[in-house]
């Protein structure tokens, strides 16, 4: 009895994991526009979304250093863009750069254009506060808050006073997060006992809570183990059909998985190449991209 | 290649290696630790023993009581340490909460004696609800009309609780712009709805308006605590419903045991109702229930003990420390002397202690840690700032009465030795120790919050207001209350402001003249008759202590509970 058991419980995750990941599209959402896209086939090399967030000749200095330099990169619409390279390329940067989350760093300077939506991020008219609320972030390690997965996923909601049919917009965003079937019998629970992909996936339940038009990543997957990483991987080929997907990845491997296009940073602060992934992966034009993409240098 | 190597085998008794230093180095350290430990231990027996007189009483008291309460106490704590962890903690939660809750009680007890009437209080709980309830309202109703916003915020509190300022408040506003040579009078006459409430012909009884006022809003919060807690509306409203039950159970048992309808009320609420609250979790949580035997011992025993006292006819000590020292007055025999006066002074030094430093010192800490800039001009500024407040922590408590004397005496002219001067006097002393241990609660919110927050965006307001404050407060209210017990002890400023040496009567407002208890023990310390500087002087220490040892207990424990949630 006790083996039934054991071998009830060792084969059960398998299944659970399956149909929590590949669960069909949960939001319902009658967010109409081109609904039509990435989603399954992977190659979507036609198809040219129009540009949301473009760079023109971007440095950015770390006082003394440079940390990019000339930076020149149009990222589609409602695609998944994957920024990969070395570590201290600067691919971090310049994601911090789309949502002016460097702006709390005082010793960091921006040079160049940064055009959101056709305009200039860096204009003196932009509150970034108001930027933040149109670009969602979600970062390397879980931070959720120390309260209520309710309150987490309700916290950008308050903050911006859409606190108006609550309760509907979290389950929404649990939903699409596909967090929700996990959690809804414990919404009061605190957010930090759950586990390290239970609380990646709240965090991005709560970046998308308040509907932002793009969603920037940085690494959001380096802490979590394999299964939660898959779990992510989907959820993000999903967030594509609705929100820009910007996200930085050390996994080549992911950024060929999940990404439409791929920028490959190298050392210095450069954009090196920035293509149609299949194209990066598959026929880069940059010899240092090809070393680094086959492992010869990195 | 390996001929310098020394020859012989790696172990045994050529090979040891010299640990002399170190061994040394570790005895001095322990012996040093342990003389300052032992000494202080030292004089506080010996302190206790003046106070207590335990010789004075018949051996047979001393074996009665032994038998009867510290025997079966110490079978008990032998028994948690050794075989039931989690009753020792409930052991020690549920001895120590009705001691701060009856201590609590009494400090409502003396507020309601000395400071203001049950009527007053009435009046002030009523307007400041209908205060918060205009501008909650006024945010609901209109959420977008900004500068109307501001004058109901600001207006409120004036219609409903202000009105006309207290005279005090008038002289206080007068006097600082007399003393600057504004030249501002500040004489308008408004009567706020306080005030029309306490000149109401007819006002509901006492017992009616604590009701209302003190025992169903405390026992709606821990309602709303408990139901949160066990998910459970129906258990929130029941804890409410009982707490109201036995609270007018009290017309009948107050009067019966002696304290007094209002005391039944205040005791329900402040002792009762906390107490109950954490038997009946513990009960229902099962863990660590056998805790709950000890404090049930501790007063069976002593009942028995004096039961047996009595019918022997053992006499117990002749204590200095004694429920009339609690009650009375200095006086000029030993034995009438008393530290209550004092009590309430230091009691109303820290009320004025704290409205006037937690603000002002968790203010600069969020500014100096989350606002202000970290280069450039304006950094370097900032950085002296706070080397500067380092500094100030470490300035003589004498310099501080000095600064008192001066600002608030000589130029302010408040009177002489009044409570607002003593407590601003040794607020400022014990600012830069809550800013410090401010400063520390909030660096040590983790920066991904902070991050999370913004990425969200928040504002810098929001992220402080909702993410980082409520995280640094358990940290922030450690660092102040043990601030607050080093204030409490203070006495050199006390001698520079004028503070009375004793007072007969408590001082009934913040501008009458007091003395507090440092300040008392000081003075019979220098009487001639031995009886003050033996017997009444130890009983005065031994209370500070105890206030001081209730103090740092109640730090631990938020401490504790917060590293748990941690």
């Amino acid at each position: 009895m006790t083996q039934n058991e054991m071998s009830n419980e060792s084969t059960d995750p398998t299944p659970t994991a399956d149909t929590a990941t590949s669960s069909p599209d949960p939001s319902g959402e009658p967010l109409v526009e081109q609904s039509i896209d990435v989603e399954g086939t992977g190659e979507p090399t036609g198809s040219t979304g129009k540009p949301v967030i473009e760079a023109r000749d971007l440095d950015v200095f770390y006082g003394d250093v440079q940390a990019l330099q000339g930076i020149e990169m149009e990222i589609p619409e409602k695609q998944v863009t994957a920024m990969i390279g070395p570590s201290g390329c600067g691919k971090s940067t310049f994601l911090r750069c789309i949502n002016r989350m460097n702006d709390l760093i005082d010793a960091a300077s921006v040079d160049g254009d940064l055009h959101f939506e056709g305009k200039n991020v860096y204009d003196d008219d932009v509150d970034p506060v108001a930027l933040r609320r149109r670009i969602g972030m979600v970062f390397q390690h879980p931070n959720p808050f120390p309260k209520s997965i309710y309150d987490n996923v309700a916290y950008g909601l308050r903050i911006q006073d859409q606190t108006d049919n609550m309760d509907q917009k979290v389950e929404t965003a649990l939903k699409r997060a596909a967090l929700w079937d996990e959690v809804k019998d414990q919404l009061d629970k605190s957010a930090l006992d759950l586990s390290g992909g239970q609380q990646q996936r709240l965090c991005i339940a709560r970046a998308i809570a308040v509907d932002p038009d793009v969603i920037l990543m940085d690494e959001p997957a380096s802490a979590l183990d394999p299964i939660a990483t898959s779990k992510i991987e989907d959820l993000i080929e999903e967030l594509a059909e609705e929100f820009t997907v910007v996200i930085v990845t050390h996994n080549m491997q992911q950024a060929a998985r999940i990404s439409d296009k791929t920028a490959v940073f190298l050392t210095g602060g450069e954009l090196v190449e920035f293509d149609d992934t299949n194209k990066i992966f598959e026929n880069p034009e940059n010899q240092r991209v090809e070393d680094y993409i086959t492992g010869k240098f990195g | 290649m390996a001929t310098s190597k020394p020859q012989g085998q790696w172990h045994g008794e050529d090979s040891e290696v010299n640990h002399l230093r170190g061994r040394a180095f570790e005895a001095t350290c322990l012996a040093a630790t342990a003389f300052g430990l032992v000494s202080v231990l030292i004089l506080l027996l010996y302190v206790a023993k003046d106070a207590f007189r335990p010789f004075t009483a018949d051996a047979g008291w001393h074996v009665t009581y032994l038998v009867t309460v510290l025997v079966p106490l110490a079978a008990l704590a032998v028994y948690y340490y050794r075989l039931d962890d989690p009753a020792g903690e409930v052991a020690y939660v549920t001895s120590g909460l009705p001691i701060v809750g009856l201590l609590v009680t009494g400090g409502f007890v003396v507020v309601f004696s000395e400071l203001l009437t049950v009527l007053e209080w009435f009046a002030l709980v009523i307007s400041i609800a209908v205060a918060v309830g205009v501008i909650v309202a006024h945010g609901r109703l209109r959420p977008n009309a900004a500068l109307e916003r501001l004058l109901v915020v600001l207006g409120a509190p004036v219609v409903t609780i202000l009105g006309t300022p207290p005279a005090a408040f008038n002289r206080l506003f007068n006097d600082i712009t007399g003393a600057l040579g504004l030249g501002i009078e500040l004489n308008y006459q408004v009567i706020s709805l306080r005030q029309a409430i306490t000149m109401l012909p007819f006002a509901p009884t006492d017992w009616v308006m604590l009701l209302l006022t003190l025992v169903v809003p405390v026992a709606t919060g821990a309602g709303w605590f408990v139901g949160r807690r066990r998910e459970s509306r129906r258990d929130g409203v029941a804890v409410v419903g009982l707490t109201t039950v036995a609270a007018v159970l009290g017309l009948v048992a107050g009067p019966a045991i002696g304290v007094g309808v209002e005391g039944w009320l205040l005791l329900v609420t402040f002792t009762a109702l906390p107490v109950g609250v954490y038997v009946e979790g513990v009960v229902r949580r099962d863990e660590g229930t056998a805790g709950l035997a000890f404090p049930v011992v501790a007063v069976l025993g002593a009942l028995v003990g004096s039961v047996i006292v009595g019918a022997l006819g053992f006499a117990g000590p002749e204590t200095w420390l004694d429920w009339g020292f609690l009650t009375s007055a200095h006086s000029r025999t030993a034995t009438d002397a008393g530290i209550y006066p004092a009590m309430v002074g230091s009691v109303m030094m820290i009320i004025v202690i704290v409205l006037s430093t937690f603000p002002v010192g968790v203010g600069a800490a969020v500014y100096l840690e989350e606002y202000a800039p970290s280069s450039g001009w304006l950094g370097k500024f900032v950085t002296l700032i706070e080397i500067n407040i380092g500094n100030l922590a470490g300035v003589p408590s004498v310099v501080y009465g000095l600064l008192a004397l001066a600002l608030f005496i000589r130029i302010i002219e408040w009177p002489q030795g009044s409570v607002i001067v003593g407590g601003l006097a040794v607020g400022l002393l014990i600012l830069p120790i809550v800013i410090i241990s401010s400063q520390e609660a909030i660096r040590s919110v983790p920066d991904s919050f902070r991050q999370a927050s913004y990425g969200m965006g928040a504002t810098r307001w929001q992220t402080i207001r909702q993410v980082v404050l409520p995280e640094a407060l358990p940290g922030i209210l450690t660092g102040t209350i043990l601030a607050l017990g080093r204030a409490i002890g203070e006495t050199a400023p006390l001698l520079l402001i004028g503070a009375a040496a004793s007072v007969r009567l408590a001082p009934n407002s913040f501008f009458d003249s007091f003395s507090a208890m440092p300040r008392q023990i000081f003075s019979w310390s220098s009487e001639l008759e031995p009886a003050f500087r033996h017997g009444v002087l130890a009983a005065g220490v031994i209370t500070l202590l105890a206030v001081l040892l209730v103090m740092n207990a109640t730090a631990i424990v938020i401490r504790n509970r917060y590293q748990r949630q941690g």
